[in-house]
């Protein structure tokens, strides 16, 4: 008599049992038919996010025609209805400015008044059929006072429960409101108070640690192929200064701005350059001149690789030097520790052996350059 | 709630036109604490061999949120055309909710009946509702109990849509589903146009509910509300002053049962349709 229609689904499964119910608890709750109080949930949703910078941006997605609707009946204008995308973007300008006298953001009981912009999901748009509803995003944005440790939400533009979700630099939190309810006074993470330099030194020297050991694999397999090429200390040591230098110099001129390429290329050609070590380490146990230069400019890559991953972490611009500074030599400790296991692990009589090229660098530099093209092929293609 | 000039002027002359005491009252500005919850067709006027989904809405104003099926809170969700009563089916999480096909014209009767949310809320806002929904019995019963602290109520929805295929005949009009809460319109508003008399009853557990708070309100014109009690027997005379959609809505509230773990249990009744 009738027949399902592709519909999204969204992002409903996460949302009944609110609570920290244990798995008993639910089989018991879900045995109990007229005990089933679920919350009538709409499709708002409001993710506020905060910056290391202090600038705060608050996406409201929601139902254009509940929404304009609202905004239309507060500035007693006519009732919009049934038009197509561009129509309603053009009423949505007409009153988003109204958007904000329903909203309250508060940092610590300090109100912020932010700028609304009202953007209606265009990709939805299908005026023609009833069957499809139109989305909208509302962008408000503002600055979060200094030294505020917590915000509070509420906005009256909803009569559902809906999920506020807040990110700032340090922590992502989630919580459930029922329409115009104001939410508690939800942490600032690391808004808390500004860190101190010694702080800074040390979160960004574990980091810059732990993105070796353990997360970069594919530095670790690099670095073990410089440390496999031969059973002498100084072309070791040649290879990882070059190395050092070369990813310094790129992290800080990444980091500064001064260069910039993007990821699809460098990380790839990452990959590709645990490809190169491993092969030679192959064919040769010599120190060739053009070995210490590729490293180098593979260092080159690495370190904008690195950069990457810093800027992502938003550094405040005030401790750049001291992150900066502590992430490499974080990221050295970690290569240093790669180094100083494989010895362990191999052990130095094994480098004296002649076993040790067939059983351990034949073998080790194959399955590296193998696992380094299977990268590359993958960065490639993503 | 203001009260402006111009609507009490009107309201003086509709109360006078009609036998009824109906009221226009406007609501612009006041923040309503409770919601009404309704079905809003993709279209009251379907062909037979459509489909027609039955989007859930929760607002005020006739301005809603759109609901998602959730199949936790459907007691009830259903058609009732001459052929009989259907489900509406639907996939979790789809808006429309409910999706029928027409099968033959005639006039369909879609209903939907929850399962009880809960709801806390102050003292303050509860008392505020209660006089938006007018439900000043209960305020009378809470004072007289000496009730001031912060409430726990159950609430429920009752909402129904009439929707119309083809041409009107005389003899179809609006069924009582059996819900708790019911507005039934007891002439069928597509033979209905703009000014003309509409009947509807309200009944509770299938009597008719006296002296319950009825409200009917214009998509297009959601501020100018029409209101009425209901009679002895149940019924308000509307006489809808527009064409277009229409809502019109009624609130009842019981105390709630003792093993209900909550103070007050209140039910919510709609009905949707459109007139020319």
């Amino acid at each position: 008599m009738a027949e399902a229609f592709d519909e999204h689904a969204g992002g409903l499964a996460h949302r009944r049992h609110r609570g920290r119910w244990s798995g008993a608890l639910v089989l018991v709750w879900a045995l109990i038919p007229q005990v089933a109080l679920a919350h009538e949930i709409g499709t708002t949703r409001v993710i506020a996010t905060v910056a290391a910078d202090r600038s705060y941006a608050i996406a409201i997605s929601s139902d254009a025609s509940a929404l304009l609707g609202r905004l239309e009946l507060a500035q007693r204008r006519p009732i919009t209805s049934g038009t197509s995308a561009a129509e309603v973007q053009r009423a949505f300008d007409a009153v988003c400015h109204e958007v904000p006298r329903h909203v309250a953001v508060r940092f610590d009981d300090v109100a912020s008044t932010p700028r609304a912009t009202c953007i209606v999901d265009a990709a939805d748009a299908a005026p023609a059929d009833p069957f499809n509803v139109l989305g909208v995003t509302v962008r408000l944005e503002g600055v979060v006072p200094a030294g505020a440790t917590t915000l509070r939400w509420q906005y009256g533009l909803t009569t559902t429960s809906y999920a506020l979700l807040l990110k700032s630099s340090a922590a992502t939190e989630t919580i459930w409101l029922e329409g115009d309810e104001q939410s508690r006074p939800l942490a600032l993470a690391t808004m808390a108070a500004a860190p101190t330099r010694a702080a800074v030194a040390r979160t960004y020297l574990g980091l810059g640690f732990t993105h070796i050991l353990p997360k970069g694999l594919d530095h670790i397999l690099f670095v073990l192929g410089i440390f496999l090429l031969s059973r002498r200390l100084r072309p070791m040591l040649w290879q990882i200064s070059a190395f050092t230098l070369a990813h310094s110099i790129t992290l800080g001129l990444a980091l500064y701005g001064v260069i910039e390429l993007p990821s699809r290329i460098v990380e790839p050609l990452i990959a590709a350059s645990i490809v190169y070590v491993a092969i030679e380490n192959l064919w040769t146990s010599e120190l060739k001149p053009w070995r210490v230069t590729l490293v180098f400019a593979f260092g080159l890559l690495h370190g904008m690789g690195f950069a990457g991953v810093l800027r992502e972490l938003a550094l405040p611009r005030s401790e750049l030097l001291t992150g900066l500074l502590a992430f490499n030599v974080g990221v050295e400790a970690g290569q240093l520790t790669v180094i100083l296991a494989a010895f362990v692990c191999v052990g130095m009589w094994a480098r004296q052996s002649d076993a040790y090229r067939r059983f351990v660098v034949v073998p080790a530099s194959i399955v590296i350059a193998a696992t380094g093209a299977f990268w590359t092929v993958q960065r490639l293609v993503a | 709630m203001r009260t402006s000039f111009i609507s009490l002027r009107r309201s003086l002359q509709v109360a006078t036109r009609l036998a009824g005491v109906v009221l226009v009252v406007q609501m612009v500005g006041a923040t309503l604490l409770a919601h009404d919850m309704w079905i809003e067709p993709t279209t009251f006027t379907p062909e037979p061999g459509d489909i027609v989904g039955a989007r859930l809405r929760v607002g005020q104003d006739f301005i809603g949120d759109p609901l998602r099926r959730d199949d936790a809170l459907i007691d009830q969700f259903v058609v009732q055309a001459a052929a009989g009563r259907k489900p509406l089916v639907g996939r979790p999480g789809a808006d429309p909710a409910g999706l029928l096909r027409v099968d033959a014209p005639g006039l369909m009767v879609i209903g939907y009946r929850s399962h009880p949310s809960t709801v806390e809320q102050t003292a303050e806002k509860f008392s505020q509702y209660l006089k938006d929904e007018g439900l000043e019995t209960i305020a009378a019963l809470r004072a007289r109990r000496g009730e001031t602290g912060a409430v726990r109520e159950l609430f429920s929805r009752c909402a129904k849509s009439l929707v119309l295929s083809g041409t009107v005949q005389p003899t179809e009009g609006d069924h009582a589903l059996g819900f708790t809460l019911e507005l039934v319109a007891e002439k069928n508003p597509y033979t209905t146009t703009a000014g003309q008399e509409l009947p509807v009853r309200l009944t509770y557990e299938g009597r008719p509910l006296a002296d319950g708070l009825v409200v009917a309100i214009n998509r297009n014109n959601p501020t100018e509300k029409l209101s009425a009690r209901s009679d002895a027997n149940g019924r308000v005379h509307f006489r809808l002053p527009q064409g277009g959609q229409w809502l019109i809505k009624a609130v009842h509230m019981i105390p709630a049962k003792a093993d209900a773990q909550a103070d007050w249990e209140s039910f919510w009744a709609t009905l949707t349709f459109e007139i020319r």
